[in-house]
């Protein structure tokens, strides 16, 4: 039972779908029986059915109707078959159209993506119920596990499903079996489209939903022009850059970034959304090894890009620790923590960076300049998240200028840049490919990943960062021996 | 002695009451699922007047029901007293309703709007119909809806609401329904097992075989990945 509370500013409208109102004129024509798509039957073994259609011809009604080319003409098919219009008799769960004798048939316009009424998890846990009443164990691994989490959350609603299902079951079997067989084939497509099993793409993947309804024409009261000064006003304020400039710096960018944008290139080994292979991405995992030499060579862009990837984070604070110049980074660190942290830590964690890094004698104290340190400690008296800003500011452009030139021609940084992997590129053939979307598995959940994270940081604390006390103590011992 | 009689009655009246919304409900399950089998082929080959009048028809039926078995739950919930025996039943049967209600009201708004699609007031109308592959009718669909008979012998007084009026009044019932009576829906624990029923039959797949022609010495094909269909020879015709 939906709660109707229509003043809650909920996120329910979809985004704007007004190709499905043009891609139903298209369908339509379709059907014309003199300029239309022409239809054969289907063969199977109990019975024949009319009305299907094969691919090639699907492609060539479009190309000709549309005076398009055919690659285009198969790129129109496949989004045809995505929204769920057409549907395919074969391999029904990948939903492109294949330019050859495959067969398809239309979908019935009661099946047709709408995009005033979303799809029902009622209609869908019907549907399952459906299914596990027709054949015990039809339902396929993705399809159990929905039905569990529906008979979970829908439980109060459960013996409507049920009741439901079994009437709708009974009222199918009263049509006739190639009709029956017809409308089974629909039910199926339509919830491939509007449930897709996992490897299967449809179009119905459309993001998040909005909060105001994306297709109502905006009526223009005298609120609306408000804001629309105001829009206009903020945009007049705005800084401005001379256009050389700010082009230069695209450019600047582009030139840079141009090998490594998985777009313009293709990724090494291969890009995992159009293969389906992971090895990408296990390639470049946070703590890895060995990092790939695309991945090195980022870090040769900016210093921001060696801090952003925590590899070459830790491949840095490796070239520190043989400096002895560790505490920039720690506390760089920390004041990053302090900025993305809880707000119940807070305080203390101020309070900790003072100890550990900003007071007279702290075992790592950093080197920053009066004015900085005047700030910091007077702001330290009622801490909050920016206290250190000035400070980490400071450290950076010191690591920035100094200590990043010199990591870059250090030892550690050309050991890592020899040791770096080059994989091949991957060549997958079509079978493989489909084998590949077979197995797609989701990735490790971000719990593991955030406790894997934990483990690490709490493993580099217990490794004991060198300190300057540690190490002059040490110096002494050997001077006194 | 004349208090504890009267009470006799009172249960019995409310017994025969609640086996009628039950039974009400069953009837009113078929006639949804009727409903919903003849809506799939609006707009596809089959469609025409007798279909849209077949639709009519079972609504009308289904309106009945409704509004019966409305009155009657209304009437069970308001006059339930505290600890009574089957307030759970009772309660069941209104979220039970409530259900059916929604999604009755789904397809009467899909109806409407596929009926101001695909209008079939000119001869050239039919021809944007899809072909979706049927063939027969949907009338044994609709000789089953028509079947159904509303458990209550009173013969009552019902208007006959077009299209529009039927989803408007369902709003307003569903609206009322939810702030006139205080039952709270997730402690509703349902009867029936996740697996209890079972009707086997053939899957789709064993009937998605394609027959297997030999022409001319082509045998086999391509073989197909994860297919249960058998060997496919496309016919040329």
């Amino acid at each position: 039972m939906t709660i109707r509370n229509v003043r809650d500013h909920g996120q329910r409208y979809r985004p704007r779908m007004a190709c499905l109102k043009k891609v139903e004129t298209v369908v339509l024509e379709m059907q014309d029986p003199k300029t239309g798509v022409k239809s054969q039957t289907q063969r199977l073994v109990i019975t024949t059915i009319p009305h299907a259609i094969t691919g090639e011809d699907i492609v060539a009604w479009i190309a000709n109707r549309l005076k398009i080319d055919a690659s285009e003409a198969q790129a129109m098919g496949t989004m045809m078959v995505a929204f769920g219009y057409i549907y395919p008799l074969q391999d029904h769960k990948r939903l492109i159209i294949k330019p050859d004798t495959s067969l398809y048939r239309f979908q019935t316009p009661y099946f047709w993506p709408a995009q005033q009424w979303p799809v029902e998890d009622t209609d869908y846990a019907i549907y399952l119920a459906k299914r596990n009443i027709r054949k015990k164990g039809m339902l396929e691994l993705y399809e159990q596990e929905e039905y569990n989490n529906l008979y979970k959350w829908m439980n109060h609603k459960w013996d409507f499903i049920v009741m439901q299902a079994k009437e709708q079951y009974r009222a199918g079997k009263e049509r006739k079996k190639p009709d029956r067989v017809v409308f089974d084939c629909q039910e199926r497509a339509y919830w491939v489209v509007h449930r897709p099993p996992p490897g299967t793409v449809s179009a119905m993947d459309h993001g998040l939903d909005r909060m105001v309804d994306p297709n109502l024409e905006e009526k223009k009261t005298p609120d609306y022009y408000r804001r629309i000064i105001m829009f206009t006003q903020q945009c007049i304020m705005r800084p401005r850059v001379k256009s050389s400039v700010s082009i230069g710096a695209l450019v600047k960018y582009t030139a840079t970034y141009k090998e490594h944008d998985p777009f313009l290139n293709s990724c090494l080994p291969s890009n995992p959304w159009l293969t389906d292979d992971i090895t990408y991405w296990n390639l470049n995992m946070p703590n890895v090894e060995t990092p790939t030499k695309m991945r090195v060579e980022r870090w040769t862009f900016s210093f921001g890009e060696l801090l952003a990837d925590p590899r070459g984070r830790d491949d840095f604070r490796l070239f520190l620790k043989k400096e002895f110049s560790g505490e920039n980074l720690a506390f760089w660190e920390g004041c990053e923590d302090l900025k993305w942290g809880a707000a119940e830590t807070m305080k203390e964690k101020a309070q900790q960076i003072y100890k550990t890094f900003l007071a007279r004698g702290a075992p790592r104290w950093i080197n920053i300049d009066g004015k900085t340190m005047d700030i910091t400690v007077k702001g330290l008296a009622h801490p909050h998240r920016y206290v250190l800003d000035a400070a980490q500011t400071h450290i950076y452009m010191l690591m920035k200028k100094d200590s990043y030139g010199r990591y870059l021609k250090s030892p550690v940084f050309k050991e890592t840049q020899k040791k770096a992997a080059a994989p091949d590129a991957h060549r997958f053939s079509e079978t493989q490919l489909e084998q590949n979307s077979k197995r797609r598995r989701p990735s490790l959940s971000p719990i593991t990943l955030k406790q894997q994270e934990e483990e690490q940081k709490a493993k580099l604390a217990a490794s004991g960062p060198v300190d300057i006390t540690q190490v002059m103590s040490k110096l002494e011992k050997k001077q006194r021996k | 002695m004349n208090r504890w009689r009267q009470s006799v009655v009172e249960i019995q009246t409310r017994k025969r009451q609640v086996n009628e919304s039950e039974r009400a409900h069953v009837a009113l399950s078929k006639v949804t699922a009727c409903y919903q089998q003849m809506a799939t082929s609006l707009g596809s080959n089959i469609d025409g007047s007798f279909l849209r009048e077949e639709l009519e028809e079972t609504r009308i039926v289904a309106h009945k029901i409704c509004s019966g078995l409305h009155r009657r739950l209304l009437t069970l919930l308001t006059e339930m007293e505290q600890g009574q025996e089957d307030k759970e039943q009772v309660e069941r049967l209104w979220v039970i309703f409530l259900s059916s209600l929604e999604n009755f009201q789904q397809d009467l708004k899909k109806v409407r709007a596929l009926q101001e699609i695909f209008p079939l007031t000119q001869r050239k109308d039919r021809q944007a119909l899809v072909n979706t592959g049927y063939a027969g009718g949907t009338s044994e669909v609709a000789a089953r809806a028509a079947m159904v008979q509303t458990p209550w012998l009173s013969i009552e007084e019902t208007e006959r609401p077009d299209m529009k009026t039927h989803i408007k009044e369902i709003d307003v019932m569903l609206e009322e329904m939810l702030q006139r009576v205080n039952v709270p829906l997730w402690s509703i624990e349902p009867m029936q097992e996740v697996d209890g029923v079972q009707e086997e039959d053939e899957s789709l797949e064993d009937i998605m075989e394609v027959e297997v022609v030999s022409q001319n010495n082509i045998s086999g094909c391509c073989q197909h990945y994860n297919c249960k269909v058998g060997c496919l020879l496309c016919l040329l015709s």
